[in-house]
């Protein structure tokens, strides 16, 4: 009896394992899939969308800071290298990070950085090559997301640092 | 029962349990791996290639875009100092000295991660905004019911978490999370 059902358990254990990795190695690909169609939304692919500061009505993704304005390219790649012209903002802590269609972080760069200047990145795929004046950074997925966070020390603050992010870009050239 | 049947029903219960224990390992936090620092618990590979597999899918459901930890450390407290979770219809005292960064702030969430509805319409306590005190220290409350000082609302849920992001954090405080000087959380009454 026992025996019959020896080789059909294995078989089950095999496949649990199986669709235990599948899953895990899916999730994050499928999970930023929802988030590039959800935040990306109502903004064309390789230009920047400026969402409103995050409050309980308000959440475009989980755990959003309240603290922090927030812009996002979602980016494309396939058709030619993605230019970004980050603009600083004085005194204040700001990044820009580059996430691939795996989650991953490319490239961060913030004010320490900078040193308070301007990001300029070439977001790019081999065998594509940064215009001078640009960081390359090298992408192993086509898409992804480029994500600006701002600290606001003050909410009376976000007129005068709205106005300076929406300066910021996100353009493909097509090559 | 015949042979196919034995396999097919094997399979079926293989694709389930796959899933079932997918689902469990990812939506059980962070336990495994990480960093314990009092009641607040951290990894160290949050967005980096580096992650596996396990720690990139977590980490996707819950706190997804987060930043690698030389450029942010994300710290969550799901229970007090004494141990017990956190209750959204208790009061809690969260106090500290210098964190070990360049700025910080505690945010309160629910569920997965969600900001909370409340009167106040306050959902985090930046640095700045906590009450500072003669001897270097700072705090702030945690409550359901307006408090003195800086408050922050939890909205009377059932149950929330706090995440404190250190952001720019020192060498000392990568090296060793486990050993760094963060806040406490004491409950104090409940309703």
């Amino acid at each position: 009896m026992m025996r019959r059902w020896l080789l059909p358990l294995v078989v089950a254990a095999f496949t649990a394992f199986g669709v235990y990795q599948a899953t895990l190695l899916a999730t994050p690909y499928a999970l930023m899939q929802v988030v590039m169609n959800k935040i990306g939304g109502g903004v064309a692919v390789n230009s920047f969308g400026f969402g409103e500061m995050a409050t309980a009505d308000n959440q475009p993704i989980v755990r959003p800071s309240p603290d922090l304005s927030y812009s996002v390219c979602v980016f494309d790649v396939s058709q030619g290298s993605v230019l970004l012209d980050i603009a600083p903002v004085p005194d204040h802590y700001w990044s820009v990070s580059i996430f691939d269609a795996r989650t991953d972080v490319a490239a961060v760069r913030s004010d320490r950085d900078t040193g308070g200047k301007a990001a300029r990145l070439a977001l790019l795929k081999s065998p594509q090559q940064a215009p001078e004046g640009y960081e390359p950074v090298m992408l192993q997925h086509d898409r992804g997301i480029a994500l600006i966070r701002i600290l606001l020390a003050n909410p009376a603050e976000y007129p005068a640092i709205d106005a300076i992010r929406r300066t910021s870009t996100c353009r493909s050239i097509i090559e | 029962m015949k042979s196919w049947q034995r396999y097919s029903l094997c399979i079926a219960l293989g694709l389930v349990g796959g899933v079932v224990f997918t689902v469990h390992q990812v939506r059980s936090g962070l336990a495994e791996g990480a960093i314990t620092n009092g009641a607040w618990t951290t990894g160290k590979s949050f967005g980096t290639a580096d992650a596996d597999a396990l720690t990139r899918a977590r980490v996707a459901l819950g706190g997804l875009l987060a930043l690698p930890a030389k450029e942010a450390m994300y710290f969550t407290a799901r229970v007090d100092g004494a141990g017990k979770p956190l209750d959204g219809r208790c009061t809690y005292l969260v106090s500290g000295g210098k964190l070990d960064g360049r700025w910080w702030s505690v945010t309160l969430y629910e569920g997965v991660g969600w900001l909370v509805h409340n009167a106040a319409n306050r959902w985090s306590i930046p640095a700045h905004a906590a009450d500072q005190h003669e001897n270097g220290l700072w705090s702030f409350t945690v409550s359901p019911d307006e408090q003195p000082g800086a408050w922050l609302p939890t909205g009377g849920v059932e149950a929330f978490d706090l995440t404190l992001r250190l952001y720019h954090p020192s060498a000392a405080m990568l090296a060793d999370p486990a050993k760094g000087l963060l806040p406490t959380i004491q409950r104090q009454e409940c309703q």
